[in-house]
């Protein structure tokens, strides 16, 4: 019995030291790899690494010999080929979804997505998800395609992801950036701002203090109009658009998506939650919550976001409703006393 | 000694004008309507096909307005004379045309004003018009055509103050030009009988009623261009 236990105990040492070597391995291996790999002069473009940009990527937290499993000490001196982890090994149910769909015949999982530089869809933006469309998918064949049902086709094509209608997810989040002028630009030269843009705002303070004053990781209906109203960020401007809730490889377009109705009807109901995504160093995006309906204010909140019929404002309508109703006082006020002195218009 | 005749008060281009004018606008009130509030509103069917209506519908109207300013600016070259209120319309005008609406009409006295092709509306109407055809409507128009064209107009929208700002502001005035529909239709029922101004605005021609005492309007204005 004693002998079993102490096989037991044994065995579970060795497995934890295996499972913790090669934990220490990589991280040195990627602290190596990245060496030459992030010098253009050593490895050339090919086969250049984006260090700052890998790092902050999931990828990089398994390592680089988890995918490439093949590379020795020697290496590149042995001359042995380097091996790649096919996607699928991980990314198994997005890949059933996408080898489904027209576009497997034509692009492969690295045509679109950079493994050194894949982010989760929370840490990305609208024009870097579209930069993969547009790769095949000209722009201006996409607007021409479109307008042919769609109302105000250029409009939605250069605000949304392409993957917000071209998806299973049936919702969607709302999903704010800083958006500012380019000055090379005589008109609609609106990008969203990086990282070094905003930090010209800041100074040495962090960015997210532009919007988020009080600096508690949350944005509150006063700091979007303190933000918006500020004439020191004149330049600078909210854009919003809709992510789907969750990533999908399938393209499916839902019969909704046609009818305007899966956006514009929805109601104020479904535009009450959304998110402030911010530009971090990497390039990446780190998403803060917004106060819930700051979207469906009046003026200040998002002045620039504005979707017909889902973000109407409330008081709007009433003060609307008030001024229609003004119009019947006449005709019943009047109409009333007209009735009833008739007689004194019979001549 | 009363007599009646007959005028030609409203020529042909302004009549087409006024009718394109009055169904864009109720067709404009319907699918604005929809696009409002499409959850609760579906007369048009799809919401793309409200979209498409109010846009066109909207572009007609504005055409229209175009067509309607020309005609009086260029053509018959009678719109200030029509439209802006003279300082004896202020002084004077103002007051005796409300009297007339709130109090006298119910004791059954005659109308101050009498149209004529030179001087059709009543101070009350020119003014109610001028804010209407001047400052109403070229504004709707305005954001309207700014708000079908979002993406290439961007920059002036976020200089005028955001899209909110001209969606709300559209709004509203469309409010207000709803309010006027009301109103305006149920004062052109205040003719000698209900129907006498509807007539007029189809035909063209309105029934007179000349006395030869004349209204003090009548003998405000004459005695004004002695004066001058």
């Amino acid at each position: 019995m004693k002998t079993e236990w102490t096989l037991k105990i044994l065995w579970g040492s060795l497995l934890l030291a295996g499972l913790a070597f090669p934990l220490v391995a990589s991280a040195m291996e990627m602290e190596d790899c990245l060496g030459c790999h992030s010098e253009i002069d050593v490895v050339g473009e090919a086969l250049l690494v984006d260090a700052v940009k890998f790092e902050h990527t999931v990828h990089a937290e398994l390592g680089c010999a988890t995918c490439h499993s093949s590379v020795t000490d020697e290496h590149p001196d042995d001359g042995a080929a380097v091996s790649r982890a096919d996607c699928l090994d991980c990314h198994q149910e997005v890949g059933d979804q996408y080898m489904q769909t027209a576009h497997a015949e034509n692009a492969t999982c690295g045509d679109c997505h950079d493994p050194h530089q894949a982010h989760g869809l929370d840490a990305v933006s609208a024009s870097d998800m579209n930069e993969q469309c547009s790769q095949c998918h000209e722009n201006a064949a996409v607007v021409e395609q479109h307008s042919e049902w769609l109302p105000q086709a250029s409009l939605h094509i250069a605000k949304l992801p392409c993957i917000t209608c071209h998806t299973s997810s049936e919702e969607y989040k709302i999903v704010l950036h800083i958006s500012q002028k380019q000055e090379d630009r005589a008109l609609s030269g609106y990008e969203i701002s990086k990282y070094e843009d905003l930090k010209v705002y800041s100074g040495a303070k962090e960015i997210k203090g532009l919007i988020d004053i009080n600096k508690d990781n949350f944005i509150s209906l006063a700091e979007l109009r303190t933000f918006n109203l500020n004439p020191a960020y004149k330049a600078l401007h909210l854009d919003g658009t809709l992510f789907p809730s969750e990533a999908s490889h399938d393209l499916t377009t839902l019969d909704n998506r046609y009818d305007c109705s899966f956006c514009h009807a929805s109601g104020p109901g479904s535009m009450q939650t959304s998110f402030l995504a911010l530009p971090t160093p990497d390039g990446s995006f780190a998403r803060i919550d917004v106060e819930e309906g700051a979207v469906l204010d009046a003026l200040y909140g998002t002045p620039n976001f504005y979707m017909t019929g889902s973000t109407r404002s409330a008081s709007l309508n009433i003060i609307g409703f008030i001024i229609i109703c003004c119009g019947f006082i006449m005709p019943i006020g009047h109409g009333t006393l007209r009735f009833l002195t008739r007689k004194n218009r019979k001549h | 000694m009363a007599e009646k005749k007959k005028i030609y008060l409203q020529p042909t281009p302004v009549r087409i004008w006024h009718w394109i004018n009055a169904f864009g606008i109720i067709t404009l009130t319907v699918s604005g309507a929809q696009i409002r509030f499409p959850e609760y509103i579906t007369f048009l069917g799809s919401y793309k096909s409200a979209i498409y209506l109010h846009n066109t519908a909207g572009f007609v109207v504005a055409i229209s307005f175009s067509l309607w300013f020309f005609y009086y600016m260029f053509v018959s070259r009678t719109m200030a004379n029509l439209y802006v209120p003279k300082a004896a319309d202020l002084k004077t005008g103002l007051v005796r045309q409300a009297k007339f609406y709130f109090l006298t009409y119910f004791l059954g006295w005659e109308n101050p004003h009498h149209p004529t092709p030179e001087n059709k509306f009543n101070p009350m109407q020119k003014s109610v018009y001028l804010g209407v055809m001047f400052v109403m409507m070229p504004l709707v128009s305005l954001s309207g055509i700014f708000l079908t064209n979002v993406d290439p107009l961007r920059e002036l929208i976020v200089m005028v103050g955001g899209l909110k700002l001209l969606a709300g502001l559209h709004f509203l005035l469309a409010c207000c030009l709803i309010a006027f529909i009301p109103t305006h239709v149920y004062l052109a029922t205040l003719g000698h009988t209900p129907m006498e101004h509807i007539k007029t605005m189809w035909s063209g021609w309105e029934d007179e009623e000349t006395e030869e005492a004349g209204t003090q309007e009548n003998k405000d204005e004459l005695a004004s261009r002695r004066a001058a």
